[in-house]
């Protein structure tokens, strides 16, 4: 049992402490919007917010996330109007939509720790997440647009 | 393809009010039903809701082709939409999931749910607007008969009946209301068809339907599902195709917490638990030995790779003719004749969402209810029923969202979802299979690598007389769909399709495939044959222009001149490139290519920052016919761009005594957002029925790169991925 701080409620986790968060989040918590996309720290589908950082949550233990304050897509905002979110739809980012979460996610840490990137700064960080479907120039615009109207 | 347009012949309503659906008939025809809540199958229980249309004035489409990202479940609503003059703001679309009485189907699939191959607004587009026109005249009658004015004198707007002499006016809603309607009776005509000058819908750039879902983390996945008392299944999969394994204990994964169940499959070991990370620790803790005999394993791609390269330049290896134009073949021995080859490796589809399957055998073992992401609902229920040896109606099944396919989930089922159902049925309780990205990576159905030899004679200008195009490649589609391959004919369009260059005029024209038996495992992937052929062909075009001392465009126009369409999207393309023109240390490179009847032209702008290639900038010019959705066809060219800048960069699999050497995105890695271009996209319309562009954005794009490649540094690149590549 790990007792963790999800989306701003506490929540009692009946796993192992060596359990990945990802797994926890999704199969425990019924969060699913965090997706699975490769368990190895390399494709961002899992990106989740930290203590306001985005991190792979496949790539943390419960154990080590209990203490933290843990957001997900779900607890981004109430209604989904987060700004980053109202960028995605107006440049109308999303294809297949499987990374998009975790694209979301990390576009609003950044946002939030650096709220006018270059253009520089915003490849270099996105470029922690994969997409296959090709929606990259979707995502820097909408990254631009969110933080011109932030 | 041939596009069947279906007639009405036979209707029917039922009595009832509420909201209305427009149903489909088994033949395909439109007519008018009332509310699920209230209705009664027809005699025959022939009837399929299209359109829905409730009180409020809202209205749900349903479509066909399954959502992967392409943007179906909003384009092809559009189509109906338009039709109907219904208002789009009052529109949702719902996903179809079976289609037992065969109404669903593309018609350009042979009439069944099968998402591949940008076919799915080319396929249904005629037949959606007529489905549409026929809804619309129907809502007419009701009104007319309602107010008891002439049919010919009622019209609609935004998803309004009106009847201007009278002034009388009622929403969709309010005819979906109507207590006692009067319901139309006799064969409705085929219906007028609205005139583009008067499209609202169609053209435009509305918002897709499934994004804001996608922005809050909503969607359901297959991944996703979750039924009462399932178990997570992960297996231990034959390291090598065609091997059987022996348990020689499974005592440590039994041991595991969590862990329900170990079950020895022909080609694999399963462990089901009550959560994957428990079946998957369950898994590690496997001891398994496997039969060692396949003969896969004396597979080697390096080898294969060999032997077609062998099997290309062998004249006398059998070939299959595709294409043939033109009589001349002693051309090809002549002394003059030039040769260039090239050459495509194994690559992955990498699609997002590792492949999964949800499934719950009844009790009876006779019939399932499916969850599975899949291209093709239709081949996924057959090859259910096959594998329970039961008839497709006991099949319940949800076609979910895909989180990618890109040709990967054509036919998987055969594979994946018959371990779940296998498994559902040994458990006796809902099972969810997923494979782990190293399954996905390790099992995966590669597009095969191709050897390429084109041959030219040249006339005095340097302009082909005569063109051979022979690629040596195993057969897909003899892997793929083994039940529609004819042993005879051996054609094989998922990877001789686009070696026809069907536009150009080369005097004499040949294509052909030397088939070699695979070595691997083989499923099309994003652009099909026309993306390794074209980069062949483009990339040969460019060298004989060089050699000829003419400029690539000019050379393009003559040997294009009888397709005006072609030359259209050339022209534009060389234009919004100002082609030819790259600022200091870049160079342009140029290729037509199509896909099907889209045609394209790109334009890629590089340079080597060191050893890096960069693609600074990418214009493409595309003639869909008509654009029915803009945006998202945008949106697709961006993503089929994308597509081919990463196979040039650096996607290769690559395969050791038939086991794939790469396990994860570390050494299978797809571009990411810090190798993009520029991309700019213009539509060149030429008014010709709609058709797909989904792919069309891959065909065009290795061999732009690799012409404008060989203008900066003077070498050809004539493999993918480039050699020096990244």
């Amino acid at each position: 049992m790990v007792t963790l701080n999800v989306n701003g409620r506490t929540v009692d986790v009946n796993a192992a402490p060596d359990t990945p968060l990802l797994w926890a989040l999704r199969d425990e918590l019924k969060l699913k919007g965090t997706r699975y996309g490769c368990g190895a720290g390399m494709c961002g589908a899992c990106t989740v917010h930290i203590d306001g950082q985005a991190t792979f949550s496949c790539q943390m233990t419960i154990g080590d996330a209990a203490g933290a304050e843990i957001t997900t897509i779900e607890g981004l905002s109430e209604t989904g109007d987060h700004r980053v979110q109202q960028a995605w739809i107006a440049e109308q980012v999303p294809q297949c939509g499987y990374c998009q979460s975790g694209q979301i996610m990390r576009a609003a840490a950044l946002l939030a720790n650096n709220p006018r990137p270059s253009r520089q700064e915003i490849v270099d960080e996105m470029s922690a997440n994969l997409c296959r479907c090709g929606t990259y120039p979707r995502i820097i615009r909408a990254i631009e647009r969110a933080a011109q109207e932030g | 393809m041939k596009v069947h347009t279906r007639h009405p012949t036979r209707r029917g309503f039922l009595k009832g009010s509420g909201a209305l659906s427009f149903a489909l008939l088994a033949t395909g025809s439109a007519a008018v039903l009332p509310s699920a809540t209230e209705a009664q199958p027809l005699p025959d229980g022939r009837v399929t809701a299209w359109v829905t249309i409730t009180p409020d004035n809202r209205m749900t489409i349903m479509f066909g082709s399954a959502e992967m990202g392409q943007g179906v479940s909003t384009s092809l609503p559009m189509i109906v939409a338009e039709e109907l003059d219904a208002d789009w703001s009052t529109v949702a679309s719902e996903q179809v999931s079976t289609d037992p009485e065969g109404v669903y189907g593309n018609p350009m699939a042979g009439g069944i749910l099968f998402a591949a191959g940008s076919s799915s607004v080319e396929g249904y587009f005629t037949y959606l607007r007529q489905a549409g026109a026929q809804a619309r005249q129907i809502l007419i009658r009701i009104a007319g008969a309602h107010w008891g004015v002439p049919p010919e004198e009622v019209t609609t707007r935004q998803s309004t009946v009106l009847h201007e002499p009278t002034g009388a006016v009622m929403t969709y809603g309010e005819v979906a209301a109507l207590p006692d309607p009067v319901w139309p009776s006799g064969e409705m005509p085929q219906a007028e068809l609205k005139l583009r000058a008067d499209w609202s819908i169609m053209g435009t750039d509305v918002e897709r339907l499934d994004i804001p879902g996608k922005t809050t983390g909503a969607p359901v996945y297959s991944i996703d599902v979750e039924v009462p008392d399932m178990l997570h299944g992960a297996l231990l999969l034959s390291p090598v195709e065609g091997e059987t394994p022996t348990l020689n204990s499974d005592t440590d994964a039994r041991a595991v917490d969590g862990v329900v169940d170990v079950i020895v499959m022909d080609h694999a070991v399963a462990v089901l638990a009550r959560s994957y990370t428990a079946a998957l620790a369950g898994r590690d803790a496997l001891d398994v030995r496997w039969t060692e005999t396949s003969p896969f394993r004396k597979a080697n791609s390096a080898d294969e790779l060999a032997a077609l390269a062998a099997a290309a330049d062998d004249m006398s290896a059998d070939a299959v003719v595709w294409e043939s134009r033109g009589g001349d073949q002693a051309a090809f021995s002549s002394a003059d004749v030039v040769t260039g080859t090239y050459t495509t490796e194994h690559v992955y589809h990498a699609q997002m969402e590792p492949l999964n399957a949800v499934a719950s055998v009844d009790a009876d073992g006779m019939g399932a209810e499916i969850w599975l992401g899949t291209q093709s609902q239709t081949a996924s229920i057959m090859i259910a029923a096959a594998v329970l040896g039961t008839t497709p109606d006991r099949i319940r099944f949800h076609a979910m969202q895909m989180g990618g396919a890109f040709g990967r989930r054509t036919v998987f089922a055969r594979e994946q979802m018959r371990d779940a159902l296998l498994l559902s049925k040994a458990a006796g309780r809902p099972v969810k299979l997923v494979w782990t990205r190293e399954d996905d990576v390790k099992n995966g159905w590669l597009r095969p690598a191709t050897v390429q030899r084109l041959d030219a004679a040249l006339d005095a200008e340097g302009y082909p007389t005569a063109l051979r195009h022979r690629i040596a490649s195993p057969s897909i589609f003899q892997f793929a769909m083994p039940d529609r391959w004819n042993p005879e004919t051996r054609r094989d369009l998922l990877v001789m399709e686009g070696a026809e260059s069907s536009d150009y005029d080369f005097g004499t024209f040949q294509a052909e495939h030397v088939l070699v038996p695979r070595r691997s495992r083989l499923s099309a992937w994003r652009g099909i044959g026309w993306a390794p052929n074209c980069f062949a062909r483009e990339c040969f075009m460019d060298e004989l222009a060089e050699r000829a001392g003419i400029d690539p465009v000019s050379y393009r126009r003559r040997l294009l001149a009888g397709s005006p369409r072609a030359l259209a999207v050339l022209d534009a393309a060389v234009a919004m490139s100002d082609f030819g023109n790259p600022p200091e240390g870049r160079a342009h490179g140029i290729a037509f290519a199509g896909y099907k009847k889209t045609l394209a032209t790109g334009v890629a702008e590089v340079s080597y920052e060191g050893e890096r290639l960069r693609v600074h900038r990418f214009w493409t010019a595309i003639d869909p016919g008509i654009v029915i959705h803009p945006q998202a066809y945008r949106a697709q060219v961006e993503g089929g761009i994308l597509f081919g800048l990463s196979s040039v960069l650096r996607e290769r699999s690559t395969f050791t005594k038939g086991q794939i050497d790469q396990s994860n995105f570390y050494d299978y890695e797809p571009i990411r957002i810090s190798d993009i271009p520029e991309i700019e996209v213009r539509f060149v319309e030429s008014g010709e029925a709609p058709s797909g562009g989904g792919e069309i954005g891959v065909p065009m794009t290795a061999p732009a790169i690799s012409n404008a490649v060989r203008r900066l540094t003077g070498e050809s690149q004539r493999r993918l991925p480039f050699v020096t590549g990244s």
